[in-house]
């Protein structure tokens, strides 16, 4: 099971079990009058959940923090660093930073399987979206591209093949068409 | 104020927000149909659609709230007529003058308008650019006098300290009590005060790049920032408003207790206000460049807002219905509805505001997901079940049961079916604002189209309650 889909599976229980208690809640209510006689201890039990849902939260927090894209591969070197400069509706790409003024990239990118890389992603123009989507079209990473500042993205691609970056921020009517891919080998 | 002039403003309103929701649902289903391949839009007609899509959906529901605690607030404080009066005008000529700035002018850079793409290369008429800042500076002036106006209202008869309902946390039985509908008001005006502001300066810094002739040039990141500062801010503030109404409304409606402010309502909408102010951080976790103590800010702001929200609100409309005999009308239906949609999208708003999650949602169809839950299936109902009961109000008639449960389903198939169409997609990695997809994407076109089909489904609801609103809504005018 990837990510997307354990994420998916998660919200759909929540869905389910929501929709459940709702249900269930309406039906004790069309009970008759005589017969209503609520929940019992309403302020503990709301005590008991609030400390319960503070319980959850706080190992979510405490699991999911340390999974942030900011601390992958902090502590290695990359083994090659990709420049990318993003304008309407194209992705420069290089192994060289690339002069903003003659912007131009290499005809091909080829990325290291199994080792740490660094793309350094900026944009020319507008704010652009940077993701990379593997061969099955499913997003494994992103970073924005945002003009006057560089975002650094690690990460270390386990499988070969060619993946695609798309532009993920809205930059234009011709946005769905900003794309190039590079090869993992 | 006079009963009868708040009547008239109130109705008039209401037929607005409903003109231009159903309207701008038509918009929303032509994209989706355009997606799904099933009809054809040209690439910058589907983005000028999009941005008035979004504008006015924002527009109306922030309005929406307001309308509400317009009216209902009169049973607390003094209300003058003129600050709603100010504000409908405004409302429709700025929304005029953004329908102008899209459909004629082809102004597409989206609701957000993220800079700088609405003043670089730009793809529309030049003058749409200006048109449009001017149609957000014109709802802007109208929504900062309105809410400013009203909070001052408040300000009047409660202190401070009591607007924020402080006695209730240090004594069980203080001697003014804050009744929950001026403790949210005010906290929900204040938010929204606050990203008015934000607006301001943000409008006052394009204007200034956009006529300096590129003397002066705006920080990006400061810019992203004060925009979804704003964005975000005046968002959830709406829907707050529109939980003050259930607060005020359903027990009444139901024939249960009022809900009291005590000390952990009180707790909980204070921590709202600070959570909610800070969690929009959340929209910029990749932006790696952003300081990294304020992503752990935006999870944590994310995170705990959750708590109020469920464990206060959420719990008290569970207790209220729960094991008790409810006498069901369309009012408290939408409003028991509306919380589960908003806890749905709460849950889904959690997710994508987890940052390791972002990274596989952000910017996908998970947050269009997410976000039209809590409003399509939360704030929009809050808000119907408002104008359902101030309808009844004006004309003294109730529906039969059988058609409220023929919109009630409706609703329900409709609304959820619609979102889920958007979740599926979103955690198939399928973008979000994407006119076509290409064939990669295999199953998002026929997902787009289920989407178009439910919020046709959707739409037909609206259609009928809103019918239903109109008839009654139209004896203010008539009525003495």
């Amino acid at each position: 099971m990837n990510d997307h889909q354990f994420i998916l599976i998660i919200f759909l229980a929540a869905f389910i079990i929501i929709t459940a208690v709702f249900f269930l809640t309406y039906r004790s209510s069309l009970r008759p009058e005589e017969k209503s006689d609520g929940i019992k201890k309403p302020l503990q039990k709301r005590f008991y959940f609030l400390i319960a849902l503070t319980i959850v939260l706080v190992i979510l927090l405490s699991v999911t923090i340390p999974k942030s894209p900011y601390f992958k591969y902090s502590d290695q070197t990359p083994a090659k660093v990709v420049f990318v400069d993003a304008m309407q509706y194209y992705f420069f790409m290089s192994e060289q930073a690339i002069d903003p003024a003659k912007p131009s990239g290499a005809d091909s990118i080829i990325i290291p399987v199994g080792q740490p890389v660094e793309f350094r992603v900026t944009s020319l123009d507008v704010n652009h979206g940077f993701g990379i989507y593997n061969s099955d079209a499913q997003l494994v990473t992103q970073t924005q591209a945002m003009p006057g500042y560089v975002n650094r993205l690690r990460w270390k691609f386990d499988t070969p093949g060619t993946y695609h970056i798309l532009c993920l921020e809205y930059c234009g009517a011709n946005h769905p068409n900003m794309r190039t891919s590079f090869i993992v080998k | 104020m006079s009963a009868q002039s708040l009547k008239k403003t109130t109705a008039t309103w209401i037929i607005v927000i409903m003109t231009l929701f159903i309207t701008a649902i038509i918009f929303g289903i032509l994209m989706r149909l355009n997606q799904g391949n099933d009809y054809k839009m040209s690439s910058p007609g589907f983005y000028a659609t999009m941005t008035t899509h979004g504008l006015t959906m924002i527009a109306i529901w922030s309005v929406a709230g307001m309308v509400a605690i317009n009216y209902l607030l009169t049973r607390y404080i003094k209300v003058p007529n003129s600050l709603s009066v100010f504000a409908l005008v405004f409302t429709v000529i700025g929304a005029a003058m953004l329908w102008y700035a899209t459909f004629v002018g082809q102004f597409h850079a989206g609701w957000t308008f993220l800079y700088p793409l609405p003043l670089v290369k730009i793809a529309w008429a030049k003058w749409a650019t200006p048109l449009f800042f001017f149609s957000l500076v014109v709802l802007g002036v109208g929504w900062l006098v309105w809410s400013v106006g009203l909070l001052v209202q408040i300000l009047k008869k409660y202190s401070l300290k009591q607007a924020f309902a402080w006695q209730h946390l240090s004594k069980k039985e203080p001697e003014v009590k804050t009744p929950p509908l001026i403790l949210i008001s005010t906290v929900s005006l204040i938010g929204i005060i606050l990203s008015l502001i934000v607006a301001v300066i943000l409008l006052a810094l394009t204007f200034a790049e956009y006529y300096s002739g590129g003397a002066f040039v705006n920080d990006s990141l400061l810019m992203k920032n004060l925009i979804y500062f704003f964005g975000h801010t005046i968002a959830n503030e709406s829907l707050y408003l529109g939980l003050a109404a259930l607060y005020e409304l359903m027990p009444e409606v139901s024939s249960r207790p009022k809900f009291k402010t005590t000390w952990y309502v009180a707790l909980a909408w204070n921590c709202t206000m600070v959570f909610i102010l800070t969690a929009f951080f959340h929209h910029l976790y990749m932006d790696f460049v952003q300081p990294l103590g304020l992503q752990m800010v935006g999870q944590l702001a994310s995170y705990f807002a959750s708590l109020p929200a469920a464990g206060v609100t959420a719990f008290s409309v569970f207790v209220l219905v729960f094991r008790n005999h409810i006498k069901w009308s369309l009012t408290n239906v939408l409003f028991f509805i509306g919380i589960m949609g908003w806890l749905i999208g709460g849950v889904g708003a959690l997710i994508d505001a987890t940052i390791s999650n972002n990274v596989a949602l952000h910017n996908t169809l998970w947050v269009p997901a997410h976000f039209h839950t809590y409003n399509a299936m939360g704030n929009v109902l809050f808000c119907l079940a408002f104008f359902y009961w101030v309808a009844n109000e004006f004309s003294g008639s109730q529906t039969k049961t059988k058609a409220q449960q023929l919109k009630t389903a409706l609703l329900l198939i409709g609304g959820f079916g619609f979102v889920l169409m958007f979740y599926l997609a979103g955690a198939d990695s399928v973008p979000r604002r994407f006119s076509n997809y290409p064939a990669e994407f295999k199953s998002a076109p026929l997902m787009a189209t289920l989407g178009a089909v439910f919020a046709t489904i959707y739409l037909i609801a609206i259609l009928l309650i809103f019918i239903e609103i109109l008839r009654k809504c139209v004896k203010a005018f008539s009525a003495s």
